[in-house]
């Protein structure tokens, strides 16, 4: 502890107590968002010694809300998946009620989606028969190859659960004999598999609504990954945090400190310290020098290399290359709407609608190159999932659509303002033309998120909202088959959506737990912790 | 998984590409991170645009100083040469800056609103107007010590009290007590400026004709620009002699008289006894709440009128146990001052911004005990409640605590 000058122009020092911190921590965690808050959470469960360090002043990242007037709104999150009903646990219910036990209460979000373009108008139930059921009175004649999309789906998820067990080292002839439709389409888009599938045209539309949670054109985007995500859905249904995303990362934070974790917020980590290849600790914003061996990256890879590790000359070229080559992904940009008027009232009957001009995927990931207004947006009206989440007689609608954030590079802080809230108004028009309702009219609160807003809070590289984009070369196949090449430093692990999961609140969850673990197995080499079971 | 009977067995291109496919993807990952550039990346220019518009800091130092009243100064800032900060921020008229200051030894904050148009800072300048208080613990310390080229300390512009010209109504009807008026001028000048859309009906509140700061400007900008800007003086005083304004305070009558009630959006900022005074007379008018606005409420003085706080608590002074990065200390804090003055009197450095319960930069977690919230000024998440997180600076102690804050960043 000593005293500093806080205010640099002040010429006198002031008593202030501010200390530096100079211990020393089996693992450091830099980022509390999803993946660092799983990733800490699993470790102190095991016993470790374990310090979480977050810049923002609450956890989460992007998994937030924030208050206005009588509102509070979910910063970005619509729905989870992999979390699942009691008699059917996904990972993600299974890690916060089995494994950790958190206090966080979760609401069943009532039906998958509904999607509009401007020759659709379909609704999807959850639950495999229902969604098919639908599908093939939109478009009679689906049933069979839509049937055999969800087959297919169980094949790569029993093929994920092997090579899981496996710990990334699966057998071949396994894989060959057990696991053949899961080899043949990992190399594939969307598009293709679907096609090779027959899949009506129509049909694919409506099943790949979906696709604006990963943000990459279904001709690019990888089968596996989507066919994964799209059936973890449809079978297990979507659930919310009746108290917005706050509510799981503060019952995270409260769990992490009951175990012995400890979280210092509102410290910015600005270098991982290096030397010979390993890494010896970290510097903070606010001056501490903390020992370890062992950091897990909340933040990207790409920040990590290109900025975090100290001295520069300790970063590989390999690690150049490796972020070079990979496709970063897109930021968002959020209308929140605090109505005052009732879903009811306003004619808002469900809770998730994706409003696409029409599903020419890649023209409207294309659209997101530029400053327009995005023919595409997924948009949810919380309280039809949870009525009492805003006072009475009002409602809360948050429009989300994408952009590559190169599309905001040029804007000058003077035309913000206006840039952003010509795009808000095209959506909420959009969105009112495809419901015929009205809102306009009855917005009392009034936020937008840009890619900036984004950056600003949670500083990812370029605000980036995804991580790496999972093209089958670099989806979730090839990062686990490839895990164990990328330690170029020792003692740096890596957890969230930029990882190995790819992004999404729950891969971010699901990548921060399987860091721990492959943390966990290294410590118990080195100092002897037990792993829980 | 139970093996189905028939067997789906898929074929994308064939059986020998699709197998073929799948063997590449290692070695086509591989292959593209060779070939990939080894440069570092040094730019992102999103960061930088965010930063822009919201630094962490702004270090400034005092340009120019204006006697507006007989208590009250405007302070021209503009960025301190020897420092990082080589530009303002540009800002949307209504917002505040929050100063920090060293008086007596002791670290303070305190939220300005900033009085110039947003214009003004493309120019590199801020103006704040501040008014002396009678017992300011700052006010007095600014009089004495703040002289051309003292270093100003503040954070980036913050607050949401700004127009929306989505949400809000074209005409503004800003009412204005004291220095609560220092937003409006910043409105007025972003109107004329182009910045803002709108037109503003300034109904702004004075005890005396004495104490109406920026007369002569409101005056101008009225007359050069009739059809967007309005200004109406209410004079509270016995005797009143300056021409064509309203005597009395800002009533329902005063409001209706000036404004459409049906299609105004109504802006206020002033006083805490004018926030009581005028909900009443809004009410009257059954104004919809998405056309009222309001700034910030300001840090409660008189904590023991506000309902629900335990009277028998008032005359109490509670021990806070703080625990801050790794270090715990044990501090006095009086029942009727917020957790965050008893904070900075022990010169813990605490973060905060607005000092109202809004903005959440004190968030701090109480660990044991109890405090009291006025609902005016509860800005907590609902997790935040159901785990005890709370708002240092809107918050009152009344039993011992024991609290965790985070350092300022």
């Amino acid at each position: 502890m000593r005293t500093i000058t806080i205010l640099y122009h002040e010429k006198k020092k002031i008593s202030v107590l501010f200390m530096e911190i100079e211990e020393s921590y089996d693992v450091i965690v830099i980022g509390a968002g999803n993946g660092g808050l799983a990733a800490t959470a699993r470790l102190v469960l095991s016993g470790v010694k374990v310090l979480l360090i977050e810049q923002h002043n609450l956890p989460g990242g992007f998994a937030s809300s924030f208050v206005r007037g009588r509102f509070e709104f979910e910063t970005s999150l619509h729905e989870l998946e992999g979390y699942g009903p009691a008699d059917n646990p996904g990972s993600i219910r299974r890690f916060f009620e089995k494994r950790l036990n958190i206090d966080a209460e979760f609401l069943e979000v009532p039906e998958a989606y509904r999607v509009i373009t401007k020759d659709i108008d379909a609704k999807l139930p959850f639950g495999r028969e229902a969604f098919i059921n639908e599908v093939e009175k939109q478009v009679p004649g689906s049933r069979e190859s839509v049937t055999n999309f969800f087959a297919l789906a169980d094949d790569i998820n029993a093929a994920f659960r092997y090579i899981g067990k496996s710990q990334g080292r699966p057998d071949q002839k396994e894989l060959l004999k057990n696991h053949s439709n899961f080899l043949k389409t990992a190399a594939y888009s969307v598009e293709e598999v679907e096609n090779a599938l027959n899949i009506p045209k129509k049909a694919q539309d409506i099943i790949n609504a979906y696709w604006a949670y990963l943000g990459i054109p279904m001709n690019r985007m990888n089968f596996t990954l989507y066919a994964a995500m799209t059936s973890s859905y449809i079978d297990r249904g979507a659930y919310i945090p009746k108290l917005r995303s706050t509510e799981f990362t503060l019952a995270l934070d409260k769990r992490i400190r009951e175990l012995g974790g400890v979280i210092l917020y509102n410290t910015r980590v600005e270098k991982i310290l290096v030397e010979n290849g390993k890494v010896i600790g970290v510097e903070t914003s606010n001056g501490d020098k903390i020992k370890t061996n062992q950091v897990i990256s909340n933040a990207s890879q790409t920040l990590v290399y290109n900025k975090l590790i100290y001295p520069k000359s300790e970063v590989p070229e390999i690690a150049y290359k490796e972020v070079n080559s990979r496709i970063h992904g897109l930021s968002a940009f959020v209308v929140y709407l605090g109505l005052d008027k009732s879903a009811e009232e306003l004619g808002i009957k469900d809770y998730s609608y994706f409003i696409m001009g029409d599903m020419d995927t890649e023209t409207l990931y294309n659209q997101w190159n530029s400053l327009g207004v995005p023919k595409g947006q997924a948009t949810v009206c919380l309280n039809i999932a949870n009525p009492d989440s805003s006072p009475p007689d009002t409602s809360i609608v948050y429009i989300t659509t994408l952009f590559k954030p190169g599309a905001w590079k040029d804007v000058k802080p003077e035309d913000y303002v206006r840039v952003k809230n010509d795009i808000a108004k095209g959506l909420i028009i959009d969105f009112e033309k495809a419901l015929g309702i009205s809102v306009m009219d009855h917005i009392e609160e009034f936020e937008v998120a840009t890619p900036q807003t984004f950056a600003r809070y949670s500083r990812t590289y370029n605000g980036i909202i995804y991580g790496y984009e999972p093209e089958s070369w670099d989806s979730l196949v090839p990062r686990l088959m490839m895990m164990n090449d990328h330690y170029y430093i020792e003692g740096l692990e890596f957890a969230g959506g930029f990882g190995r999961r790819a992004h999404g609140y729950s891969s971010a969850i699901n990548d921060g737990e399987l860091a721990a673990l492959f943390v966990l197995s290294k410590l118990q080499v080195k100092i002897g912790v037990g792993v829980n079971k | 998984m139970t093996e189905k009977e028939d067997k789906l067995n898929i074929t994308v291109k064939s059986n020998n590409k699709d197998l073929y496919s799948f063997m590449k993807l290692v070695p086509t990952r591989k292959k593209r991170i060779e070939k990939a550039s080894n440069e570092p990346i040094t730019s992102d220019p999103i960061n930088h645009l965010a930063r822009r518009l919201h630094p962490e800091r702004q270090y400034m130092i005092i340009s120019e100083i204006k006697e507006e009243t007989k208590t009250t100064k405007t302070f021209k800032l503009i960025p301190d040469p020897d420092s990082e900060t080589k530009e303002l921020a540009y800002f949307r008229a209504g917002q505040y800056l929050s100063l920090k200051v060293v008086v007596n030894d002791v670290l303070i904050t305190r939220p300005y609103s900033i009085a110039s148009s947003p214009t003004d800072a493309l120019n590199g300048f801020y103006e704040i107007t501040i008014r002396k208080e009678s017992h300011g613990f700052l006010t007095g310390y600014i009089w004495e010590n703040w002289k051309v080229r003292t270093k100003v300390e503040s954070s980036g512009p913050e607050g949401f009290f700004y127009y929306e010209p989505i949400r809000d109504a074209n005409t503004i009807v800003a009412i204005g007590g004291g220095s609560g008026v220092t937003p409006f001028r910043s409105m007025a000048k972003a109107i004329i400026n182009g910045n803002l859309d709108a037109k503003l009906v300034l109904l702004y509140g004075s005890s005396d004709q004495h104490d109406i700061i920026y007369y002569d400007e409101f005056k101008e900008l009225e007359s050069q620009h009739p059809d967007k800007i309005k200004v109406v003086f209410v004079l509270s005083c016995e005797e009143v002699t300056l021409q064509g304004c309203e005597k009395g305070f800002i009533s329902s009558e005063i409001i209706n008289k000036y404004a459409d009630v049906k299609d105004n959006t109504f802006f206020i900022c002033g006083p805490q006894v004018m926030y009581d005074f005028i909900d009443k007379e809004l009410q009257k008018l059954n104004i919809q709440n998405k056309r009222i606005r309001k700034e910030a409420y300001g840090e409660i003085k008189d904590i023991v009128k506000y309902p629900g706080f335990p009277q028998d608590k008032a005359d109490k002074t509670f021990k806070i146990k703080v625990k801050i990065g790794n270090i715990s200390k044990e501090i006095p804090a009086i029942a009727t001052e917020s957790v965050l003055v008893a904070l900075e009197r022990a010169n813990l450095a605490p973060p905060s911004k607005c000092r109202s319960g809004e903005c959440g930069f004190c968030r701090s977690l109480l660990i044991s005990g109890n405090v009291y919230v006025s609902p005016k000024c509860d800005g907590r998440r609902a997790a935040d409640k159901k785990f005890n997180f709370f708002h240092p600076c809107s918050s009152y102690p009344i039993s011992n605590l024991e609290i965790d804050i985070p350092r300022d960043i």
